[in-house]
């Protein structure tokens, strides 16, 4: 992140989870459902004050589920309602079907997710399964870093959901109990400043929306060459959404002064020959153990992703093209692939990487700590792969036991 | 003669002020129960109405195909796990948006008492502005009959068949229109097709009743298919429905009930299931378990219509409007 | 921006604009409703209990049916008060 211009009084010490509350009353939202679930409780706690104390003038509805909220701001969005929620592991799986059937019915429904797992051992702790359980509903996904781009990219996610030429609900994800609960400094921008932000919004083409008395209707059946017709429409308009992203952060950068490169931010990678790639809030020790280790004159640098769906592989393989060895860091899992999910993509379209060498870690999972001593051992490795040694195709970090009875 | 013949005309026709909006040829069996009501909703409501519906018998004709449509209302094809919540959503922005609007949900006993009660139970308890209609098939009929929660005692379906260690449905059906009732929403009522002035005259009032809220409708529509009934006989079906105290009509404003239509004399409930297949396998030992559950049943409405008059619901109660 | 070959919108959207969709349901009819207009009263009971509401009156005299759509289903002929409406099959129509 490059700061160039902040205005120190508007910095206040807030929890990521407050962060997307702020974010959320900024954005100007008509409607809000949500139901509470740790760890993103906090987020419809904060929304409800504001909601109660007059500070946001939407219409709440405290449902009496995840499911009920999701289709309740589909509604309200396919009516032509700015609209926003929140959840997280079980609360996102228990509204998946309206997560799905917003996507297709393009309906720009911004939430956020705070990210948790959802195995049936029950873990009330930070991972990113649930992020990849509902990976291709068709949602734009985000992922953000730290509490200042939690409110950033819910800022930002307005703006790219709702863009005509987009139409699609955007989902931004931070780590559950690492960023909810982390308090730290976030610049909260002015409404104004805000309002302007979104205020391109307004100078575009007005989409479909549901109008009583008017001889239209959401919800068809997409017969043969209809459906497909839909999807491919929808294929399209994920293709689209990268460069228009890309354009919303150049944008954010010349209104709030910060920017963050769009699909995916490189960390000192310019002169890299080998590159960490990661996500999240793993990314903020990540970029502090490469500090130290470029003081020793060892060339690394980081690419984290900050949108996952589309999965932006043109951005990635221009990032990495060139690179001798890339370690891939996962906070969740895929079965079959042994290796981590981004690892397994980014697997995809290792041979348009001029030969650069990939190497999965699984870490962070039921609340482990991505510690700096973690980071280092990962580095190690690929450095060590990098220099042609023999290295495991997959390590779950904080596990050695993985290593050597069941890892390959 | 002619003068003479207008004035016996049914008054029901004055309650059809407006057009119907469905185009004449919809895929739905003959003697559709479903098929009527639908095209009653709007031609009494009016055309300007927001209907919702879910995947059920009703969903091929209120959802479009491609970019066709089968009738000129505005609507809202969804999720039976959600059309409650769906419908909050489109009314709560309707409302900060400054939009007039009739919304209604329109499901089958599936959605409203079985896979989507949980988002209707909770759209009652938020008190939300909008009309949600169940008509009520006694089950799954889309799917090609199966056992809803709202299917009676010895019913047979596809997943309650008859056979030597089955008697059909070995469980009660639930009472749906009370459930709602005990929310104390504003407006609930009972109707069905053989009672079209009755059935106007409750929707009319639910549509001025959502004004203050919430308002249910727990319409009886068979299905000739499903029961394996003569189509020309859905009409009778729900008459004898209500002539034997199997549905009765009642309507509750804040949960007061008060009988809209009382048997004098009540006909025993074979007078109802004789009209169908699927009670045909039932002894006379079923049939005691199906009177007696009917007969509980109206005493109970009756005991509650007495017992709300008695309690005096507190004016507060009934001043609790959407509290969010 | 990808073809609109099938929809006009962006998402799932359908109009009621152009003519709408309709089955000829006329069709599927076995028996057809046959009014004797010395009987009929009048009352249009047969007009408000047909599902698919294609029993129209004529002038004041009495109420058909419309074959074009009636599905024969026999309701109207059922909830007749005076038996004015018969059922017969469709093979005695076929000339």
């Amino acid at each position: 992140m490059n700061t160039t211009t902040t205005t120190q009084s508007r910095i206040k010490v807030i929890t990521g989870n407050a962060a997307a509350a702020i974010a959320a009353k900024l954005a100007r939202p008509d409607v809000v459902a949500a139901y509470p679930i740790t760890p993103q409780t906090e987020v419809i706690e904060q929304i409800s004050t504001f909601h109660a104390s007059g500070e946001m003038d939407c219409e709440l509805i405290t449902v009496e589920g995840e499911n009920s909220a999701m289709n309740a701001v589909m509604a309200a969005s396919l009516a032509g309602g700015r609209v926003f929620t929140a959840s997280s592991s079980w609360g996102l799986v228990f509204m998946y079907d309206a997560v799905l059937a917003v996507a297709g019915a393009r309906a720009p429904v911004v939430m956020v997710n705070v990210n948790r797992e959802t195995p049936g051992i029950i873990a009330v702790s930070s991972g990113q399964q649930d992020m990849i359980s509902t990976r291709d509903a068709g949602w734009i996904f985000l992922i953000a870093e730290d509490c200042q781009e939690v409110l950033d990219l819910v800022l930002q996610a307005y703006r790219l959901a709702e863009d005509y030429d987009i139409q699609l609900p955007v989902m931004v994800h931070y780590d559950g109990f690492f960023l909810s609960y982390l308090s730290e400094g976030v610049d909260i921008p002015e409404q104004e400043t805000v309002d302007q932000f979104l205020s391109v919004l307004k100078t575009q083409p007005k989409r479909t929306v549901l109008h009583p008395g008017e001889k239209l209707g959401v919800g068809s059946h997409g017969i043969l060459g209809g459906y497909m017709e839909l999807r491919h429409k929808h294929v399209t308009a994920m293709e689209r959404s990268k460069a228009k992203f890309e354009e919303i952060d150049q944008e954010f950068a010349d209104i709030f002064g910060r920017s963050y490169g769009g699909q995916v931010e490189e960390y000192r990678t310019d002169d890299a020959d080998i590159v960490l790639l990661g996500s999240g809030s793993m990314c903020g020790t990540i970029k502090a153990v490469i500090d130290e280790q470029r003081e020793k004159g060892e060339r690394i640098g980081l690419v984290k992703i900050r949108m996952y769906r589309p999965f932006p592989h043109q951005a990635l393989t221009a990032a990495l093209k060139g690179k001798k060895a890339i370690g891939v860091v996962d906070r969740s899992l895929a079965f079959g692939f042994d290796g981590g999910p981004i690892y397994t993509e980014l697997k995809a379209f290792e041979t348009r990487m001029d030969g650069a060498k990939l190497v999965s870690f699984i870490d962070g999972i039921a609340n482990t700590d991505i510690t700096k001593t973690n980071v280092e051992k990962m580095i190690q490795m690929t450095r060590d792969l990098a220099d042609g040694k023999d290295v495991p195709e997959v390590t779950w970090v904080s596990y050695p036991d993985a290593n050597t009875k069941g890892g390959k | 003669m002619a003068e003479k013949k207008q004035a016996r005309l049914t008054k029901v026709l004055d309650y059809l002020k407006h057009d119907d909006p469905f185009s004449k040829g919809v895929a739905f069996c003959p003697g559709c129960g479903l098929e009527l009501l639908l095209r009653f909703i709007p031609r009494v409501l009016g055309n300007d109405i927001v209907i919702t519906g879910t995947p059920s018998c009703s969903a091929p004709v209120l959802l479009g195909q491609n970019n066709q449509s089968w009738h000129t209302l505005s609507y809202f094809g969804t999720l039976m796990t959600g059309a409650a919540a769906n419908a909050t959503g489109l009314v709560r922005y309707y409302r900060k948006a400054g939009i007039d609007n009739t919304v209604v949900c329109f499901n089958g006993d599936g959605t409203a008492n079985d896979i989507g009660f949980g988002n209707l139970s909770g759209a009652a308890e938020r008190n939300e502005p909008f009309i949600y209609i169940c008509y009520d098939n006694e089950g799954y009929m889309n799917t090609g009959i199966q056992k809803s929660g709202t299917t009676p005692f010895g019913a047979t379906t596809t997943t309650t068949p008859y056979g030597t260690v089955s008697r059909g449905k070995n469980l009660r059906r639930m009472n749906l229109g009370l459930k709602m009732a005990m929310n104390k929403i504003p407006y609930t009522a009972t109707a069905t097709l053989s009672d079209l002035d009755d059935l106007a005259k409750k929707l009319l009032k639910a549509k001025e009743a959502k004004e203050r809220g919430f308002c249910f409708l727990h319409v009886f529509a068979p299905c000739p298919t499903g029961w394996g009934a003569d189509p020309a006989d859905t009409i009778e079906i729900c008459r004898q429905a209500v002539k034997t105290n199997y549905f009765p009509l009642w309507e509750a404003e804040n949960g007061r009930i008060r009988m809209t239509k009382t048997v004098k004399k009540p006909k025993p409930v074979n007078t109802y299931t004789k009209l169908m297949k699927k009670f045909n396998h039932m002894t006379e030992a079923d049939h005691v378990i199906l009177q007696d559950d009917v007969d509980y049943e109206y005493c109970l409405l009756g005991g509650l219509s007495v017992l709300e008059a008695e309690c005096q619901l507190p004016v507060s109660v009934k001043d609790q409007g959407e509290t969010s | 921006m990808s073809s609109n070959h099938y929809f006009k919108h962006e998402g799932p959207w359908s109009d009621a604009g152009d003519p709408l969709m309709c089955t000829d349901t006329g069709d599927w009819r076995t028996r057809r409703p046959v009014v004797d207009k010395d009987k009929c009263i009048f009352c249009g009971l047969c007009a408000i209990y047909c599902p698919i509401q294609v029993v129209e009156m004529k002038g004041d005299t009495h109420f058909e049916a419309d074959l074009d759509f009636c599905k024969g289903c026999g309701i109207c002929a059922k909830e007749c008060p005076k038996g004015a409406i018969t059922m017969i099959s469709e093979g005695e129509f076929v000339s």
